[in-house]
């Protein structure tokens, strides 16, 4: 009996050695930090830093886009919190804009934060914030995507009137 | 038949309580060996071949085994059943538990993962040294599938074969590529690359990676000394 035990006991715990081994090597952490991060996110219980946060949100409304970016990076290192995200997305498209030009890499940069904001939300993201022009993932995602887009449009002299969002 | 049992129950001899738990120790030892032990050994085997540390920034580097470290596995695990190291028939048999052949069939998973990692371990990662090494180990295996090898015998040969090319990659390759050597490294190094036309070129990796793959290889050599232990 008592070896039968040790003979389950033993197949469960070394069966959850193996997963978390596949784990390992699907997700490449590139440092413990990492790999204790991943392990909370495929746990359930990761939680963005809301200070950090918070200190990124006051620097975003500052206009200091960079230092926002940074802050919310280390604010959400797993990059797996949908509003992080979509914030991220939107300092890289204030940044970006421009009366006369959109800078192109700022601007791909956001497309893929906010792709990656979509796909993280388990539903349509709405952010209720009322400096924010734009509420939706869906809105900023067509706003970048415009933006990198090229036509005729782009040699309107009456583009410099727009806004920015 | 009444004189035949009567015969044996005279040879029958009653084991006292200290005969009685040093068997129960053994096969409580023989149980946590085999179905703890073994397949953790393995498993740790399996992480720890792909892994290497970055040289710039120290960070993990995971390398899944490559297809031809499974091939080189596969040999290698034929060569145990040739070698007698693992007895199939006495493993998985229908007359065993189900849980005792699942046990087994794991075990042996285990070790197939370990050994294509520990192929993985020693392997050069790109270019037309990864292939030597390749060459090196299919040719060594394939030739002694027809060599006559008992258990012991083999267990040295593959610590001959690991420690050869565990030399080879991590002191001579990684001493000839690193950068803080002297300007006489360098220039054989640069030497070797222009012969070469560049198809010798290899990754750089921190010193860590070197003491990693020494701990996985003595881990599976630990690993496989204790399948011919339990065996006896």
């Amino acid at each position: 009996m008592r070896q039968k035990l040790i003979q389950t006991l033993g197949l469960g715990f070394t069966a959850l050695y193996a997963l978390a081994i596949v784990w390992l090597y699907a997700t490449e952490p590139r440092s413990f930090k990492e790999a204790a991060t991943g392990a909370q996110v495929a746990a359930g219980t990761y939680q963005v830093d809301q200070k950090k946060f918070d200190a990124a949100l006051d620097l975003f409304r500052r206009e200091q886009f960079r230092a926002a970016r940074d802050e919310w990076k280390s604010a959400d290192p797993a990059q797996s919190d949908p509003t992080t995200q979509f914030y991220i997305a939107y300092s890289f498209y204030r940044e970006g804009w421009g009366r006369v030009y959109y800078d192109q890499d700022l601007f791909k940069q956001g497309l893929e934060a906010v792709n990656r904001a979509i796909a993280l939300a388990p539903e349509p993201l709405n952010v209720s914030d009322q400096n924010l022009q734009l509420h939706t993932a869906a809105e900023l995602k067509a706003e970048l995507e415009q933006g990198t887009e090229r036509n005729w449009g782009d040699v309107n002299p009456l583009k410099v009137m727009r806004q920015r969002k | 038949m009444s004189e035949e049992l009567e015969k044996t129950s005279d040879d029958l001899v009653v084991a006292s309580p200290r005969e009685i738990e040093l068997v129960d120790n053994r096969s409580r030892n023989q149980a946590l060996v085999s179905y703890w032990a073994l397949p953790s050994i393995f498993l740790t085997v399996a992480l720890l071949g792909g892994l290497r540390v970055g040289a710039d920034d120290h960070a993990f580097i995971f390398f899944p085994p490559p297809l031809i470290t499974l091939v080189l596995a596969v040999l290698l695990m034929l060569l145990f059943v040739r070698g007698g190291l693992i007895e199939l028939r006495s493993w998985i048999a229908a007359s065993h538990p189900p849980l005792e052949n699942i046990s087994h069939v794991w075990i042996l998973l285990t070790l197939f993962f370990a050994s294509a990692q520990a192929f993985n371990s020693v392997l050069p990662e790109r270019g037309l040294l990864h292939w030597l090494f390749s060459f090196f180990f299919l040719w060594t295996l394939w030739n002694n599938q027809f060599s006559s090898f008992d258990a012991r015998r083999l267990l040295r040969s593959l610590v001959a074969l690991f420690g050869t090319a565990f030399v080879l990659k991590h002191l001579l390759l990684a001493s000839l590529y690193a950068s803080g050597g002297g300007w006489l490294q360098r220039l054989t190094g640069t030497l070797v690359q222009g012969i070469s036309l560049g198809t010798l070129d290899a990754p750089m990796f921190a010193p860590a990676t070197g003491y990693i793959s020494f701990f996985t290889l003595g881990l599976y050599i630990a690993g496989l000394m204790l399948v011919a232990n339990s065996k006896q």
